[in-house]
């Protein structure tokens, strides 16, 4: 029997997500398997987490000021909890013909829409507002976040297709101008980008205050470069074809994935964004439990 | 390896079909679809080893399926080299070399390949290895005796050369016979190398080689050759002013595909050049060339030269003009006889031309033994009783080598009984004139006399009549030439000494017979005093091979008169012989009695006590027949020579040169083998391919 390093992760193993056809019951499972596990709850919200003591002063709703305290010191302070406030959470979903790619059962737009079904789902238990926005070379489908949106976006999840080349890179500068609210943006994609720009891409998001976390999604066959016989490979957006013959060609290519990819860690690391890179092969789980441990991190800075 | 359609082999330009399948085709065939070809992009395109083979066995099993039925297709055959397949096989040999070296093997390269052929052979000794060089022509030569010294074998066949001699394999083969049935080696091989004409080889000398030897005939054999040989010379004599004028007729030969035209054809005498005379021969055809008269007053060197070609021996022709010399002749008849006794005798004599007759009647009382001197022929003519010292001059003559011819009439020419010099007894004349008279019954054909009249168009001696004659009852060791109707000897033969006698029992005269009247008397007298003179016109030219005694032309030189008072020295000659090559070989007395000519052109004889005359020649031409260089297929050879077919070390049979490559072919059927491989090969092929194919589960190229 398979066996996962969560408990309940059999839960959010993709292979058997992919034979859920409705988007909530997927991300209901796959976020309360998890969730059951968990030694502590992880939902964040008002007055459920106490942060620290503060002065009161006039103006703050005296249903918050610490009696105890007062009885102890004569003195007025006000509880001040973590989540403040319920957070924006937008989905930016890469939906270019790339993410149609499947070595697998299960096609990197598929695991992108189990991620964000389940991001969004876990957003919507703790009351934020969840949108999305599906784009290729131009925007697809546009969710603002909303509380009341998060059936509206696992409705966009499910009919979202990978039918044209993207461009990623555009479509991010474009994009910066709509999040304006401070918001966890989480941006879904397979990257295939140059680092360095894709990095100054993604700037203007943080410098408006955003949090950002990256979900690089690869099929294995991208990492693992499991071919063996010579073949002419297409390129599923351009179309263009190149003759390859995979026994040498296979350590270069392996290599500069590598390269890439811990190009954009490290990059994502100087820039404060958070960058996770996921194979359509890995449980739901630790993209959720990355998610979470950020959203943790988020709430304890405010 | 030869190939009967070579050009298939252009077909092997398909072998570069599975290979490009291998490289190019799967490429195309297979596309597979990528998210991003950012990364592949980058990679240049020269340095991906696209063109690799991905599966070695299966490339190699097609490339050398098209390769097999390639070759099938170019029906591949082999001509077998017996040699090296001979001295690939173990346990110690006992070989001899049979290497010929007639003039025949001096055509174009013949001789260099035959030198090459004998030291394959010998490269291929080793261990206890023996092998015999035996050189031959019309002799043999053992060069070197069984030896497994390759060093002393190959210093041998390359001093050897090319000889005048002729050609006969018979005497070589039984050498090698000889010498394999006296070994102990248990492998036992003949090689022949030679030209192989067919003219040195009678078909019945059937050679015994030991059990187990073998013959292998390696041929250097032109298949196609062309020669030009100058074969004979005649000469037509002619009287002028005196002298003796020769016109020499020169005839050639071309054995050759292709025509002569206009080559020039020279008479050199003594070294000078006479006359140039162009000619033309069609192909496999002879021709001859008439030079003007010469005149001849002694005897002269004479070559004829005829351009040059492959085989540049035979296009030369020696020979020595001599002039004739009449036969003397002395009648004897009775003392009184009638004026016409010998009047039909001396008239046919006088006409006489080949050989000129000079003749000399006298009667017994007038003959001294000094009239014997210098005779080649004595008649005795119805003589009448000689005296004792001139019949035993007379028996001298005739035992050292004189000839007598006996005509009986009336008379006897000796009285009493002892008659040694008569072949037989006489007895009373016999009267035939009742009846027409008598005829010959019988004439020995065999006898040279009668040569002439073998045939019954040259002459009928039954017209010629008889009427009386004596009779002669012949002793049993005398041969009767000719009998008349009635079984009585007509001639009789006797051989005294060196000399012969003939008696002839009528007359030459028309008293007891019209012999002298009928056509036959002219030709047969000159027969019988040609025969009995022993006149034989000397030899212009001798051929390779032949044995020179020199007793027989100084000895008719003597007794022509040629060498004036040295009957001694023509009884008992004694001197040197000069070979072309200057090699001198002493004669006669203290000498040997013969010399065998070996060498083409003129020696010259010195003998003691001929004065200053000068040397005798005797000019020496190739043997015709080494002109004639067809060849003889060496297999065939093998197999009359030895009874047996010709085979290989390795069992198969040797091919034979005039198989045409389609028999060969047919015969061996490598093709087949070839095809049925190339097929098996492609079977096993489809077999792993459908394996590879189920493995991978795309088709493989």
């Amino acid at each position: 029997m398979e066996t996962h390093a969560l408990p309940g992760a059999r839960f959010v193993d993709p292979k058997v997500l992919a034979r859920i056809k409705d988007l909530e019951l997927l991300a209901r499972n796959v976020v309360d398997g998890l969730i059951n596990g968990l030694h502590r709850a992880p939902y964040f919200g008002a007055s459920i987490d106490f942060a620290e003591h503060r002065g009161y002063v006039p103006g703050d709703d005296i249903r918050r000021v610490d009696w105890k305290v007062y009885a102890r010191t004569d003195r007025y302070y006000v509880k001040q909890y973590e989540a403040d406030t319920n957070a924006n959470l937008a989905v930016l979903l890469d939906v270019s013909k790339s993410m149609g790619f499947a070595s697998d059962e299960v096609s990197k737009l598929q695991y992108a829409s189990f991620l964000a079904a389940s991001l969004a789902y876990l957003s919507h238990r703790q009351r934020d507002r969840v949108g999305i926005v599906t784009f290729d070379s131009d925007v697809v489908t546009h969710v603002p976040p909303s509380a009341k949106h998060f059936n509206v976006l696992l409705h966009t999840l499910d009919r979202s297709r990978a039918e044209r080349p993207g461009r990623l890179l555009a479509m991010l500068d474009k994009l910066a101008e709509h999040f304006r609210r401070r918001s966890i943006i989480v941006l879904i994609s397979d990257l295939y980008e140059n680092p360095a720009d894709l990095i100054e891409a993604l700037k203007p998001y943080r410098s408006l205050g955003n949090d950002l976390i990256v979900f690089h999604i690869l099929d294995p066959a991208e990492i693992e470069f499991p071919y063996s016989e010579s073949s002419r490979f297409q390129d599923l957006e351009s179309g263009e074809e190149v003759p390859v013959v995979p026994e040498v060609f296979a350590d270069q290519y392996r290599q500069m994935m590598r390269e890439h990819i811990e190009a954009l860690t490290t990059r994502c690391a100087e820039s404060r964004i958070d960058y996770l890179q996921l194979t359509t092969r890995q449980p739901l789980d630790e993209a959720l439990v990355h998610y979470l441990g950020n959203r943790e991190r988020l709430m304890r800075v405010r | 390896m030869s190939f009967l359609a070579p050009l298939f082999f252009a077909g092997l330009a398909a072998v570069a079909i599975p290979i490009l399948v291998h490289l190019i085709q799967r490429e195309r065939k297979n596309i597979v679809l990528f998210p991003s070809l950012m990364f592949i992009r980058r990679i240049p395109y020269q340095s991906v080893e696209r063109r690799r083979i991905h599966n070695w066995l299966l490339l190699l099993m097609r490339v050398g399926a098209m390769a097999l039925l390639i070759a099938a297709f170019a029906r591949p055959f082999l001509r077998l080299d017996p040699v090296r397949a001979a001295g690939a096989l173990s346990g110690a040999r006992e070989v001899v070399i049979l290497l010929d070296r007639s003039a025949s093997m001096g055509y174009a390269d013949h001789w260099t390949n035959a030198q090459q052929e004998a030291r394959k052979i010998v490269g291929t000794l080793a261990g206890e290895d023996r092998a015999t060089l035996v050189l031959f022509g019309m002799g043999i030569e053992e060069s070197v005796r069984a030896t497994g010294d390759r060093s002393r074998l190959e210093a041998a066949i390359g001093s050897a050369a090319v000889t005048s001699d002729g050609t006969r394999y018979a005497p070589a083969l039984r050498l090698a016979q000889s010498l394999l049935s006296r070994s102990a080696l248990p492998r036992k091989e003949a090689y022949l190398i030679s030209d192989f004409q067919k003219t040195g080889w009678e078909r019945q000398e059937e050679i015994h080689l030991p059990e187990g030897a073998e013959l292998r005939a390696l041929s250097v054999a032109t298949l196609e050759s062309s020669n030009l040989a100058v074969t004979s010379v005649k000469f037509q004599r002619a009287s002028f002013s005196g002298e003796e004028r020769v016109m020499v007729t020169a005839a050639l030969t071309n054995r050759s595909a292709d025509p002569v035209k206009n080559l020039p054809v020279k008479l050199e005498i003594d070294g000078r050049l006479i006359d140039t005379r162009n000619v033309t021969i069609g192909p496999n055809a002879s021709g001859a060339v008439t030079f003007p008269a010469v005149t001849v007053a002694a005897p002269m060197r004479a070559s004829v030269r005829a351009g040059s070609d492959a085989l540049a021996r035979d296009n030369e022709f020696h020979f020595v003009m001599t002039p004739s010399r009449p036969v003397s002749v002395l009648i004897i008849q009775a003392e009184g006889a009638a004026a016409n006794t010998s009047l039909y005798l001396t008239t046919a004599l006088a006409i006489g031309t080949a050989p000129p007759f000079k003749a000399d009647v006298l009667s017994p009382s007038r003959v001294t033994p000094a009239n014997f001197e210098k005779r080649s022929l004595v008649i005795l003519n119805d003589s009448s009783a000689l005296s004792t010292q001139t019949s035993d001059a007379l028996t001298r003559f005739v035992t050292q080598g004189g000839g007598l011819f006996i005509a009986l009439g009336d008379r006897l020419p000796w009285n009493g009984t002892e008659l040694p010099l008569l072949p037989g007894a006489p007895s009373a004349p016999v009267d035939r004139l009742v009846g027409g008279g008598g005829t010959l019954g019988f004439l020995d054909h065999s006898h040279p006399i009668f040569d002439e009249f073998k045939d019954p168009r040259n002459g009928n001696f039954s017209n010629v009549r008889f009427f009386k004659y004596r009779g002669l009852t012949p002793a049993p060791t005398d041969k009767v030439l000719a009998r008349y109707d009635d079984g009585a000897a007509a001639m009789v033969e006797r051989a005294v000494g060196s000399g012969r006698v003939i008696a002839f029992t009528s007359t030459l005269d028309d008293s007891w017979n019209d012999f002298p009247k009928r056509h036959l008397f002219l030709p047969l007298l000159h027969e019988t005093a040609r025969y009995l003179a022993q006149y034989a016109e000397p030899d212009a030219w001798y051929t390779v091979g032949r044995m020179l005694d020199v007793s027989v032309p100084i000895a008719a030189i003597v007794r022509e008169g040629g060498a004036g008072d040295t009957q001694s020295a023509a009884r008992r000659p004694s001197g040197v012989v000069m070979a072309p090559s200057g090699a001198q070989t002493t004669v006669g007395e203290g000498g040997v009695q013969a010399v065998e000519l070996t060498e083409q052109g003129f020696y010259s004889v010195r003998l003691q006590g001929l004065g200053e005359r000068r040397p005798f020649q005797v000019a020496v031409n190739l043997d015709p027949a080494e002109s004639d260089l067809t060849p003889l297929p060496p297999a065939e050879f093998v197999a009359t020579a030895t009874g047996r077919a010709a085979v290989t070390a390795t069992g198969q049979s040797l091919e034979n040169p005039e198989l045409t490559p389609e028999d060969i072919e047919k015969k061996q059927g490598i093709w087949w083998y070839l095809f049925a491989a190339g097929a098996a090969l492609l079977l096993a092929e489809s077999v792993l391919a459908n394996r590879l194919s189920k493995r991978f589960g795309f088709g493989l190229s």
